[in-house]
């Protein structure tokens, strides 16, 4: 039985058998509860507990909440309630072990390594995976892989992301085509005063870039007021540390990236349609 | 199209103000008037003198601050809002100096309008609208559409447009505003001949020569009727 | 002409425009609909899948199935509930992992899943494993088992072939010679994944392959009632009460709550922020169609056009755009769905037979019903605008301007 599987169904039963509240004994084992189960079981540091390897109770032994700790968040179980308890390893490998199996023939399903100098990890995991055959060692940031759940959601949200700046193209030029032909009358009498249609033009493109500037800007405190907001109620929701919308600098960059030329572009190609047309005919009512 | 000659408007001392933010500003003071059926009436006078607001509140679009307006034996101010335009679309024509054509409609369908609105049948309204484009001069140019015609064109649409419902008053506001001389002197011929079939008739007009042709002249100044002159 | 004649013509009078009002709508429109089959795609899928074979209760030892606890004296435990008057039958599944050598390069993982019939109803004896048989026949004898279509493709296989694999039933650790085993179906396994390979046999194959030594432990123990599979499943929890039985819905309901609820959430937060952009970009491509109509609109006033006209015209103009757009929403959705899908399905431990995206017509009803919502409320302020519109100084404005 994997040991992930046995802290599991520890977790999963949540069959505890707290001892009489209030009862203190610092020669038990000490053991750290989440703060999830502590507040759903009432624990306190201190408290005495038994936990067991089945649901009947098999094996079970007290222990003393030596801590609560909050639970790394962790997105693959969001919505998922952390009641989890962490034993000191001895402790867990005395309890688990089958009858019979002497001590030092259990196994373990990971191990985390935290190098001196984190840049090593690469060559680590080579020479790890080189000398330890049978043994998958992976730097952290790519224990996911490409077909990691995150990886997938990144895809998927980025595929919502090209469908909305699509539709927003779309209104935009629609709204653009509106507002340059609001001035249709003054842009017809530039041209009837002997306006090149390039000044015109550089003139579009310059209000289009601000306009264009100013609403990135804007857009961009929207979003870090609504990444405040979102990860508020998400957190408050599933009652999780969990960080759910973050706007990075490079997401940032990006999207001021994208808004700006489209914007400013958007501007001049209803312009553009605009002023292929004779300054008579545009100035005309 | 016909009228009867009974009393179509009677306003008694109208005033119209409105309230700016730098004061109120009184358009129109102590207006009393009569229009009878076949009145033909102009008013003149210097811009900012009240002329478009009187011509306003006797159509029925503004209502008057003070005094009382009678259209058809009716007191205009207690009409609802719903009541006044169905006063206006059956009884009432009005002719701009922007003409207010609709782009997208063909004169044809820009005539019809009205008539669609006052619920009359697919058959009368064809009807109507061949007679009015013929009275105007535009039964060849019925489907064209207002970007294919000449100012004086859009005028002469506008006026049957005004007349689709065989109104009892026509109210013009500058007919010949933006025509040259001899359009406008066509459109004046044309109102004329509206006039001439009963339906009264109050035009706004800077143009004395359309003015002359009035059997009333009304001279405005800083809101008030400063003289009247009768043919 | 009536009010969407009306609505028409000013529609296509600025044809630009338009187009590109409706294709934006089409564009959010085609969101909208994913994001609403997104919010029950996978429970409509998910019951779908569990409910094919017709067994509607599944006994574990976990909460949901697969969570990788096993039902223990499983066999004692099947005949016990087969017993109970609502059951038609009762399958044991049992999976252990395996690996068939290749010629040359590492071997092929897979998992052999081996299953195990008890019933007193001779209708229920006859009914067989959770997979569907597309070559051959199913496994039954402990030298028999039938794989999959990339297994087949793989080491190019058909009913009739032989293939040795080593499995592992106990620990991952085991090492058991190879054992020889002959293919007699290729079949399809319903919760298998994009990457996974699986066999199936029956449970005394699985025996086989894995030395004798599979243990008394299952996975799985589905159930087959006669009708009322709510009864079944509270008839097994008061038989067994140190093991999970739910229907089929049930195991939906708290898929729902645990691994399901991020879509649901993001469905959520999506069909919002959809929904109140639609608004907020057709009430500003009407705001600024009405403001640059201000005369034209005066001038029907003063000729007689009702407010309730005028409003009506333009709610017209908003149901237009927004009606086009939603019809051509529909297939440019669907097209949408299926690429969103192919990505999603990408996340690993999927089945290949579950889908994220689901077509249902409620889903169709909640799109077209917040549709017409957007048009309405996109309407307001431009109906406002037309509805207050002072009729004289409008007029006034239009001729100093």
């Amino acid at each position: 039985m994997k040991r992930g599987t046995v802290i599991r169904l520890i977790a999963l039963i949540g069959w505890l058998l707290p001892a009489t509240a209030g009862a203190q004994d610092t020669q038990l084992p000490a053991v750290l509860v989440s703060r999830q189960l502590a507040e759903s079981e009432r624990l306190t540091v201190g408290s005495v507990v038994r936990l067991a390897t089945d649901a009947s109770g098999t094996r079970s032994q007290e222990f003393r909440v030596g801590g609560i700790y909050e639970p790394t968040p962790d997105p693959s179980r969001l919505g998922q309630v952390p009641r989890a308890v962490r034993l000191h390893l001895p402790d867990l490998l005395d309890m688990t072990r089958p009858v019979g199996i002497p001590a030092g023939a259990e196994y373990i399903s990971s191990v985390n390594v935290a190098l001196v100098n984190p840049d090593d990890a690469h060559q680590f995991a080579r020479d790890v995976d080189a000398r330890l055959p049978g043994v998958v060692a992976l730097p952290s940031g790519e224990a996911a892989g490409s077909a990691g759940p995150f990886r997938v959601l990144e895809r998927f949200h980025l595929a919502i992301a090209i469908v909305t700046i699509v539709a927003a193209t779309v209104f935009l030029l629609a709204l653009t085509i509106m507002l340059v032909d609001e001035r249709r009358e003054t842009v017809g009498v530039l041209r009837l005063i002997g306006l090149p249609v390039r000044r015109i033009l550089a003139q579009i493109l310059l209000e289009g870039l601000m306009v264009a500037g100013v609403g990135a800007i804007f857009g961009l405190v929207l979003a870090v007021l609504s990444e405040q907001l979102i990860n508020q109620f998400f957190q408050w929701r599933y009652d999780t540390a969990l960080v759910f919308v973050r706007v990075t600098r490079d997401v940032a960059l990006t999207c001021v990236t994208i808004a700006v030329p489209l914007g400013a572009s958007a501007t001049v190609v209803a312009s553009w349609a605009l002023l292929r047309r004779g300054g008579l005919r545009l100035a005309r009512r | 199209m016909s009228a009867s000659n009974g009393l179509i408007v009677d306003a008694q001392q109208v005033s119209r103000v409105f309230s700016m933010p730098a004061g109120p500003v009184t358009a129109v003071r102590n207006v009393t008037l009569q229009i009878r059926g076949g009145d033909h009436v102009a008013v003149r006078g210097p811009s900012g003198c009240g002329k478009s607001t009187l011509l306003h509140m006797l159509g029925c679009v503004e209502t008057q601050t003070s005094g009382t307006l009678f259209f058809d034996g009716q007191d205009v101010s207690r009409l609802s809002d719903s009541r006044r335009s169905l006063l206006r679309l059956r009884q009432i024509g009005f002719v701009f100096q922007r003409f207010f054509l609709l782009p997208m409609l063909t004169a044809r369908e820009n005539v019809e309008l009205p008539m669609s609105e006052a619920g009359i049948t697919k058959e009368a309204r064809q009807q109507r609208v061949r007679e009015l484009l013929e009275y105007v001069g535009l039964a060849a140019r019925a489907d064209h559409r207002p970007s294919q015609l000449s100012g004086g064109e859009m005028q002469r649409v506008a006026i049957a447009r005004a007349l689709a419902n065989g109104p009892r008053l026509l109210l013009a506001d500058e007919p010949t505003g933006e025509l040259d001389e001899a359009t406008g002197a066509q459109i004046a011929a044309l109102l004329d001949r509206v006039n001439q079939t009963g339906t009264a008739l109050v035009i706004v007009t800077h143009d004395l020569a359309l003015a002359d042709r009035a059997g009333r002249v009304l001279t405005m100044r800083d809101g008030r009727i400063a003289s009247e002159r009768t043919k | 002409m009536t009010a969407l004649g009306f609505a028409w013509r000013s529609l296509v009078r600025q044809p630009a425009r338009a187009a590109l009002g409706v294709l934006g709508v089409a564009a959010v429109g085609a969101l909208l609909l994913d994001m609403l089959m997104l919010s029950r795609g996978l429970i409509v899928s998910m019951q779908d899948l569990l409910d094919r074979g017709g067994w509607d209760v599944r006994v574990s030892a976990g909460d949901l199935p697969g969570s990788g606890l096993r039902v223990p004296h499983a066999l004692e435990t099947a005949e016990a509930i087969s017993t109970l008057p609502s059951v038609q039958a009762v399958l044991v599944i049992r999976s252990a992992s395996a690996q068939i050598d290749r010629a040359s390069g590492l071997p092929l993982r897979t998992a052999f899943q081996g299953v195990a019939t008890r019933s007193t109803d001779p209708a229920g004896a006859r009914l067989r494993a959770p997979w569907t048989i597309l070559r051959g026949r199913d496994a039954d004898a402990s030298d028999e088992l039938v794989i999959d279509e990339r297994i087949a493709s793989e080491f190019m296989l058909e009913p009739g072939s032989t293939i040795t694999l080593r499995a592992s039933c106990v620990a991952d650790l085991e090492a058991l010679p190879a054992t020889r085993l002959t293919v007699v179906g290729v079949a399809e396994f319903p919760f298998q994944t994009t990457n996974e390979s699986t066999a199936g046999g029956t449970l005394d194959a699985l025996k086989t392959a894995c030395g004798g030594n599979v243990g008394h432990d299952a996975d799985l123990i589905l159930v087959r009632s006669k009708g009322d599979a709510d009864g079944t499943a509270a008839a097994i929890r008061a038989q067994h009460p140190d093991v999970r039985a739910a229907t089929n819905t049930e195991v939906v309901g708290r898929l729902q709550q645990t691994g399901f609820t991020y879509f649901r959430q993001i469905s959520s937060v999506l069909t919002t922020v959809t929904v109140s952009f639609a608004v907020l970009l057709i009430a500003v491509l009407l705001t600024v169609s009405v403001n640059q109509r201000l005369g034209e609109v005066a001038a029907l006033r003063a000729l007689g056009f009702s407010r309730l006209r005028v409003v009506k015209d333009v709610l017209s103009e908003s149901a237009l755009i927004v009606g086009i757009g939603g019809l051509l929403s529909l297939p440019l959705g669907l097209l949408l769905a299926a690429g969103l899908d192919r990505i999603l399905k990408g996340m690993p431990g999927i089945p290949v037979a579950l889908h994220f995206f689901v077509f249902e017509t409620g889903a169709l009803a909640v799109h077209l019903a917040l549709l017409v919502a957007t048009a309405i409320i996109a309407a307001l302020y431009p109906m406002r605008i037309v509805s207050t519109l002072p009729i004289a100084a409008t007029l006034r404005d239009e001729v100093i301007g």
